[in-house]
């Protein structure tokens, strides 16, 4: 819209000119600061907590933010605000567990294999449209994470989608740091074609390792100062900061919860295998399209997944892609996220989770967690969100049909119990949103 | 539609059954006996599934041309369906395979528009693509045929979710990028599968064609201006093309006319020791452009041009170009065109709409795209949903189906992906419904055909049952067992 006011200002007087962008940018200027949530009472919906099954003709009150109460009925102090949702199905907002959308396309720091100190907040462009895209599809939160160029890119962010709101206030309060891995055909297209290591399979594990074995000394020469510094040894003279090595001894210290890009079977069991090297954790395995072939592995490490419903073929290492993947793996007791990784795939996440009810027979219980509960649990914010339970977000979803079908849309859209999304609004549909103005 | 008249019974007919007609003589019942033999011998039952009429029996047909028959029968034999009723008032030969489909939902096969089906493999190995010619813009000479890959193992995939035909398209990097295919998606070889080998030729006018990347890659046509000044161009040069050849023929047939009563041109031609007599020449034909020459079904109007826009603008500045040299056209795309739709209702000309999953500019509302089949739909347009994919095409009834979700009714949504386009491809005759006398493409699964939670179960192509199974219900089974 910036670009458009400054385009039309062209053929206008310099004066006119000057005045038209002081306007676009106090405009741009003006987000919204966070709503306070009044309390409110959704009656008469097909609720789908996605923990508990579905309350056929069910009652939420919503108290600052919360989920107060959920049943058949539901005591409120008199005068709350009702929404009747007759007719209407209320699912927990939908939780991308695998996003790259409000980065500018700054995903990618590909000058070096291992970057795990970019940090996604630096490039966070919290006035990109893809997060109200996502928002009139359902989703609430999103894990936003690095490319897949580098064997380690950095650390993500995970966003509610409060489009209209200022960048902090997009923030998800307290969620875990993630960081981002990779592996198979990316990292070796993107360096061997500048004739770089790594090249080959063999070479972005090599890198990996060597950066681990780094860190593994790093870490012993702080532990050493520290020791040092505890016994009262004033003489001692600290190590140098190394933020790279900093971001991977977090990693060895199970601070941040490791989330691997990871195609092939072979690959998932040798990242599982250099984790126990090294003693870290795996959180989860996305993309994991072969996850089928070695699902019991992944089950017995409780490493997630987080994969496509039927994405398949685009490149060698997805070749082997089944649709049945989610499903299979469930069964084998993986637990299965379905994630977008596209600004497309976000707005409709959720005729993606329906599909695993038709390849595999996933229940309509199942098919929900995949793109809410399971997604927080990879996230790291399941305590929070992801399901209709007392003590959690409001984060909520009114649609119009089946949720889990090809013709649902989304009629509302609360996050943290305040509307963020109204699909009857003219406009973009967005009560803290205005653009231009 | 000549290319279109041997469909899928005849052509199977000429690799292994008679055809109807001849199914009564004695010579066709040896015919059959020595077939059946054969198939026996070769423990293929593609075809003897041909010969035994077979009988859906208890389903819910959508016709889509006639309304939705519950507790309905569809027969079909050699190909064709014979019937189509109520149970009951279909006679049903005592010789049928009968299928009981109660509970399911019987309906054509499904049609995707725009495809790249048999032209890839896997999107990120150059190799496996064949998907456009890059070296220049103007490219109506390729031809799809030419590249497309039967045995893909894309199309099982597809097939399997209940599309049976397609039309394959060169992607839209050039303007004139060559032309499109129809095809079935099953059959022994690749001629089975080509139906219509050109049926049209897209005309691409979206800017994606630009050749304006920096450096050494920017040349022209770099812009819009570029672009449609050598696409006019094309077409003139075609034009002069065309009047050249007809001096041609004109010239040769005054040549070969008799001259006078002594004889003919071409008796005094060949006549032995004639040769100093002072005589016309035979005219030399022109040079042929092979380029040229693929424009003139189009300049002739005997094939239509799938016009592709997206922005308002290109879509006025592309039906300008067509309007200047009388092209037939479909309209293909046209997704940020929304405040031009009466514009757009007013050409009376068909729409492929779409992909509904194209992003919205920054500027308009979530919805903008995804309403739009429904806003065309209104204003009564002849919509078509494509799915613009490969992999993917099997999602077509989804698409379709997030289209009811924004205003399209159910009916017109599957109409879309069936009848409205079996009618701009030219082949309502033959696809699009079930009804008698259309060839045998039916689909049976267990539920709303444009839902995602529906499982197809049967798929028959050309009266043939498909196996259901593809490269990944091979690799599920291979890991399911135990």
């Amino acid at each position: 819209m910036l670009f458009r006011l400054l385009a039309s200002a062209r053929v206008g007087i310099s004066g006119t000119l000057i005045v038209v962008v002081a306007f676009a940018l106090v405009a741009l200027a003006q987000d919204a600061s966070p709503p306070v949530p009044s309390d409110l009472l959704i009656k008469n919906a097909v609720i789908m907590t996605a923990s508990h099954g579905n309350i056929p003709n069910g009652s939420i009150y919503i108290k600052g933010g919360k989920i107060a109460a959920v049943g058949a009925k539901v005591n409120v102090p008199s005068g709350v605000a009702v929404i009747d949702a007759a007719g209407k199905f209320l699912t927990p907002g939908i939780i991308d567990s695998h996003s790259h959308i409000a980065l500018d396309n700054d995903v990618n720091e590909a000058t070096s294999p291992i970057t795990p100190h970019m940090m996604m907040i630096d490039a966070f462009d919290y006035h990109d449209k893809s997060i109200y895209h996502g928002l009139a599809g359902g989703v609430t939160t999103s894990l936003l994470l690095h490319g897949s160029a580098n064997m380690i890119g950095g650390q993500a962010i995970v966003i509610k989608h409060k489009y209209g709101l200022n960048r902090d206030a997009m923030l998800f309060p307290g969620a875990p740091r993630s960081i981002k891995f990779a592996s198979g055909e990316n990292p070796k297209r993107v360096y061997g074609s500048r004739n770089q290591l790594p090249s080959t399979r063999m070479g972005n594990f090599a890198v990996q390792r060597e950066a681990f074995v780094q860190a593994q000394d790093y870490m012993r020469e702080w532990d050493a100062y520290n020791a040092k510094v505890k016994n009262g040894d004033k003489e001692a003279s600290p190590p140098k900061h190394d933020l790279k090595l900093e971001a991977l001894a977090d990693v060895l210290r199970g601070n941040l919860l490791v989330q691997i890009h990871c195609y092939r079977s072979d690959e998932l069991l040798t990242e599982m295998a250099m984790a126990k090297e090294f003693g870290y954790k795996l959180r989860a395995f996305h993309h994991a399209l072969e996850a089928y072939k070695v699902a019991d592995q992944l089950a017995a490490a409780n490493i997630g997944i987080a994969t496509f419903a039927d994405w398949w073929g685009y490149k060698e290492e997805a070749w082997d892609a089944i649709p049945w993947n989610a499903v299979l793996c469930m069964r084998k007791g993986v637990r299965v996220a379905v994630k977008s990784d596209s600004e497309d795939f976000a707005r409709r996440l959720n005729q993606e989770a329906g599909k695993t009810m038709r390849y595999g027979g996933a229940t309509e219980q199942e098919a929900l967690q995949m793109i809410t509960l399971n997604a927080a649990w990879i996230i790291g914010v399941d305590d929070k969100v992801g399901s209709i339970d007392i003590g959690k977000d409001a984060d909520l979803v009114i649609w119009d049909g089946y949720p889990l079908s090809s013709s649902a849309v989304p009629n509302k859209v609360f996050i943290d119990g305040s509307v963020y999304f109204d699909r009857s609004l003219p406009g973009f549909g967005m009560p803290y949103y205005k653009e231009g103005l | 539609m000549r290319a279109f008249r041997s469909l899928c019974c005849v052509r199977a007919h000429d690799s292994c059954t008679p055809c109807p007609k001849d199914c009564t003589s004695l010579r066709s019942v040896a015919f059959r006996l020595v077939t059946f033999v054969v198939i026996l011998l070769l423990g293929v039952s593609l075809c003897s599934a041909q010969q035994k009429p077979v009988a859906l029996k208890g389903g819910r047909i959508l016709t889509i041309s006639h309304g939705t028959i519950e507790n309905g029968v569809v027969l079909f034999e050699n190909g064709k369906i014979t019937a189509v009723g109520s149970s009951g008032s279909v006679q049903i030969p005592k010789d049928a395979r009968m299928i009981d489909v109660a509970g399911m939902t019987v309906y054509p096969g499904l049609i995707d528009s725009e495809t790249a089906l048999g032209l890839t493999e896997i999107s990120a190995v150059d190799m496996t693509n064949d998907l456009v010619e890059p070296s220049d813009e103007i490219m109506p000479h390729m031809h799809v045929y030419d590249a497309f890959h039967a045995e893909s193992e894309l199309i099982p995939v597809t097939r399997l979710n209940g599309v049976t035909n397609a039309i394959v398209a060169p992607s839209n990097h050039d303007t004139l990028p060559g032309q499109d295919s129809f095809i079935q998606l099953a059959g022994k070889s690749q001629d089975d599968f080509l139906l219509v080998r050109d049926i049209a030729m897209p005309v691409n006018f979206t800017g994606a064609q630009r050749r304006n990347e920096r450096g050494e890659g920017r040349k022209f046509p770099s812009t819009r201006m570029g672009l449609a000044a050598q696409m006019r161009q094309a077409f003139l040069d075609a034009q002069d093309y065309a009047q050249k050849w007809s001096d041609y023929e004109k010239k040769k047939a005054d040549y070969e006319k008799p001259k006078n009563e002594s004889g003919s041109a071409t008796d005094s031609a060949v006549k032995p020791g004639d040769k100093d007599k002072d005589k016309k020449q035979p005219p030399n034909p022109p040079k042929r452009d092979l380029r040229l020459e693929a424009l003139l079904p189009y300049l002739q109007g005997k094939k239509p041009v799938v016009l592709a826009a997206e922005e308002s603008s290109d879509l006025q500045a592309a039906v300008n170009l067509a309007h200047e040299f009388n092209l037939k056209f479909i309209l293909n795309h046209i997704s940020h065109s929304q405040s031009v739709l009466d514009y757009v209702a007013s050409l009376k000309v068909p729409v492929i709409v779409g992909p509904i999953y194209e992003e919205p500019k920054p500027e308009e509302r979530f919805d903008a795209v995804y309403s739009l089949p429904a806003q065309l739909y209104k204003r009564g347009v002849k919509i078509v949903i494509a799915s613009y994919d490969s992999h993917n095409a099997r999602n077509l009834p989804y698409a379709a189906g997030f289209a009811t979700g924004f205003g399209l009714p159910a009916d017109e949504a599957l109409k879309a992906i069936t009848l409205n386009a079996a009618e701009i491809w030219g082949v309502a005759d033959q696809l699009g419904s079930v009804d008698p006398g259309k060839t045998a493409n039916v689909v049976v699964s267990n539920g709303d055909p444009l839902d995602v939670k529906t499982d197809v179960k049967m798929v028959f192509i050309g009266g043939k049952e498909i196996p259901m199974a593809s490269r990944q219900t091979r690799l599920r089974d291979e890991y399911s067992a135990k």
